[in-house]
């Protein structure tokens, strides 16, 4: 969805190609690839902050143009070139934390306008480890963590940016998604509301469950122009556009299906709203779920040699 | 329509507005008035001072400023052009600033002279001379107060008998109570010298010479650096809202001690803010909070206008307010320039002891001094930090936990009780290379 956004956004009349795309690729660069043979884009960093896994990830770049920096995103997001716009993907795999909160702060205070800022987060309740961090003196073998510690690690991660008038009660496992989002949301503003002339537009509010679940949010960081520019793009046209971050996230939901019933529903895409199949029983709900992203799936086969 | 009463009482300026400011920072404000004299007679702009050529060598009769604190009275006596009569009488005993008045870059809000006469002591006396003209006034505070009315008598004098004479001198005595308390306690004229010192580092020497107490004042630099190829300083430079900003993040050269770290913040040249650590600057929030291993941090945020007014300083000149829109901007860019240079210093204590650190602690013992102007004369980029070319590794760390008795065990086996663990395990390594590996 990203990239189909990325070409919608070319469309548009923003020069995608020529951006610099700067994300985690870690040892399998699937952004990466993608980003290079669907885009066409060319100027690739990937970031990797574990030392030791140096070889590797060089031994794993899929191109000759891609470069890896062995340093944190807080050591190399400052150093971006101011001249340059680019794409930034923060796709961090823990829970909120205030090292993120930083590298959000740095990307939004020196990103040219026209830059794309996205970050992803995982939205499960903070693990004992991640609490220890919270409080350091935490025996996890006397205690099950809850709301209450919940609210107690976000506080910590991030009393800045939190509403005011939270209690226990809205750090229920079903409400961290929501007290994320929230987080996200104050600190791209935090940082853009002193930047004259540009603003942060919102256009991605992802929920998804991968192992875990995890928001992806972001934007465009512009002036009159870019907001032009996206206004008139077909962009604004698709289900998953989130052009405001009040506004319930766009949840991929992907259905359980078989090689064989894709096939067949695939023929029948894009279906009509009350659309189910003949030949085998599947709920209308998740006949839509699969309607709003059979178009982003990739193929994948299985193949015993 | 009834009108509730909004007038302007003489007491709250003299007893109420005085009590914010200290002793110490009503006398640089009326250094800064003296300097501001100097400023426009000469036309220096700040961008020329901290910027331009080198003013040190220059021709220009540098300004005199001389300060006397003692129990009996407050002086400060310049030689740095005077004040024209009808700045005296238009401008120099309001409160705040005409719009058409030209505004030195220092005297920012138009309070400062006053603030000053009315906090240190009943008896002021004041004569300016400027080359072609020259006034006169005597006031007892507590006697104005009762007046009505906001004028000030004035006798207008000669002039100065030529332009190096042409300056301004300020007697306040009959010291409020407080006042000679504070400077009898001892104390307060150091406390100039070492403010001075840290405020005027860009002006010191450069254009004026100023003397507490028939003492110099040598400037108290911001020290940045970089070194050739190793470590270049994080640099940034725009307009906001016609305000200039410039600034540069390092390390800075030599030992160092935690106090002299942190930013330093100029507003048209004079430090507001030395060596802050605290969240004005980031610390503790955005960025971590300040630990003794990032005492060679060092940044410098510049900040000048035409407009003093559009400064993010305070009434005080001592601190930042915080909700200018140029520093809110500017704060957001000092924090994002500082976080690679605290990783490069936290990578001088890797987590991973057998990690090599020398090559980063040479880099930090390597650093050379360098001006603010040579700085900030380069295109904006962020900290880099270039290793030197690496010999290829030869030779790796082999560390591990032992229990006690495996290594007595050895010892008694090999009849060497005095063998340390570590020549125990080079033997032990040695001897399965040879056993199990080969020669080859």
């Amino acid at each position: 969805m990203i990239v189909d956004a990325l070409q919608r956004l070319q469309q548009a009349g923003f020069p995608i190609t020529d951006y610099q795309y700067t994300g985690f690729g870690a040892i399998y660069f699937v952004d990466f690839i993608l980003f290079h043979k669907l885009l066409g884009m060319s100027k690739l960093l990937s970031l990797e902050r574990a030392a030791g896994l140096e070889r590797r990830v060089k031994f794993n770049k899929p191109f000759k143009c891609v470069e890896v920096e062995m340093m944190p995103a807080s050591a190399a997001i400052p150093n971006l070139s101011r001249d340059t716009k680019h794409i930034v993907w923060l796709d961090y795999d823990g829970v909120i934390h205030k090292d993120f909160l930083s590298d959000i702060q740095s990307a939004v205070t020196v990103l040219a306008p026209g830059s794309i800022l996205l970050v992803t987060v995982d939205v499960e309740p903070p693990e004992d480890l991640d609490y220890k961090e919270a409080e350091p003196s935490f025996d996890a073998s006397n205690v099950v963590l809850g709301p209450k510690h919940w609210m107690k690690y976000f506080e910590f991660q991030a009393s800045a940016y939190l509403k005011l008038g939270l209690s226990e009660s809205d750090f229920g496992r079903a409400q961290l998604p929501t007290r994320t989002a929230e987080i996200l949301k104050a600190s791209f503003t935090r940082s853009i509301v002193s930047r004259t002339q540009v603003e942060f537009l919102p256009m991605f509010n992802f929920l998804y469950k991968d192992s875990h679940w995890m928001l992806s949010m972001g934007g465009l960081i512009g002036g009159a122009t870019e907001k032009r520019r996206l206004r008139n793009s077909t962009l604004r046209d698709t289900k998953y556009f989130r052009g405001d971050f009040g506004a319930p996230p766009f949840e991929i939901a992907v259905p359980r299906l078989t090689r064989k019933e894709r096939i067949y529903l695939d023929r029948e895409m894009p279906c009509a709203d009350n659309w189910v199949p003949k030949e085998f029983d599947l709920d209308p709900d998740e006949v839509r779920k699969y309607r709003d992203i059979y178009r982003f799936l990739p193929a994948f086969a299985e193949i015993l040699v | 329509m009834r009108y509730a009463s909004a007038e302007v009482r003489k007491q709250f300026f003299i007893e109420m507005f005085t009590r914010d400011i200290s002793l110490e920072d009503c006398v640089l404000d009326l250094i800064d008035n003296s300097i501001d004299s100097y400023l426009l007679k000469n036309e220096i702009s700040i961008s020329q001072l901290i910027f331009g050529p080198d003013q040190s060598g220059a021709k220009r009769e540098p300004g005199r400023i001389d300060v006397t604190c003692n129990e009996r009275q407050i002086r400060v006596v310049d030689k740095c052009g005077g004040i024209p009569r009808k700045r005296a009488m238009d401008e120099i005993f309001c409160f705040g600033h005409d719009p058409g008045d030209q505004a030195g870059k220092l005297g920012a809000y138009g309070v400062g002279m006053k603030r000053a006469l009315f906090k240190i002591g009943n008896k002021v006396d004041i004569v300016s001379r400027t080359a072609k003209e020259g006034f006169e006034v005597s006031l007892t505070i507590d006697d104005w107060a009762k007046e009505e009315g906001w004028s000030v008598p004035i006798k207008f004098v000669d002039g100065a008998t030529s332009e190096r004479q042409a300056g301004t001198s300020i007697t306040i005595s009959d010291l409020r109570k407080e006042v000679a308390l504070r400077i009898k306690e001892g104390g307060v004229p150091k406390n100039i010298l070492d403010d001075a010192a840290t405020t005027y580092p860009y002006f010191l020497d450069q254009c004026v010479k100023l003397r507490i107490n028939d003492v110099d004042v040598p400037p108290k630099p911001i020290s940045l650096g970089e070194s050739d190829g190793v470590v270049k300083a994080a640099r940034e430079k725009f307009d906001y809202n016609g305000v200039k900003v410039a600034l540069a993040a390092t390390i800075a050269p030599g030992l160092r001690t935690s106090e002299e770290a942190g930013w330093n913040i100029l507003c048209n040249g004079r430090a507001v803010v030395r060596a802050n650590k605290d969240d004005l600057t980031g610390w503790g929030f955005d960025l971590a909070s300040f630990q003794p291993k990032y005492r060679s941090f060092v940044g410098l945020a510049s900040f000048e206008s035409d407009q003093p007014l559009s400064l993010p300083w305070t009434t005080t000149k001592r601190d930042i307010n915080r909700e200018s829109g140029v520093f809110i901007h500017t704060r957001n860019l000092m924090v994002t320039m500082s976080k690679p240079i605290l990783t490069f210093l936290n990578s001088q204590y890797p987590s991973n002891p057998a990690t090599e650190v020398g090559d980063i602690r040479e880099a930090v013992e390597g650093v050379k001094a360098v001006s603010f102007r040579e700085i900030a004369s380069k295109p904006p980029a962020g900290f880099s930090y270039t290793p030197p070319r690496k010999k290829e590794k030869r030779t790796d760390w082999v560390r591990f936990q032992a229990p006690i008795a495996l290594l007595d065990k050895v010892r008694r086996h090999l009849r060497r009780p005095s063998l340390t663990p570590s020549d125990i395990g080079k033997h032990t390594l040695e001897h399965f290379v040879k056993t199990e590996c080969g020669t080859d």
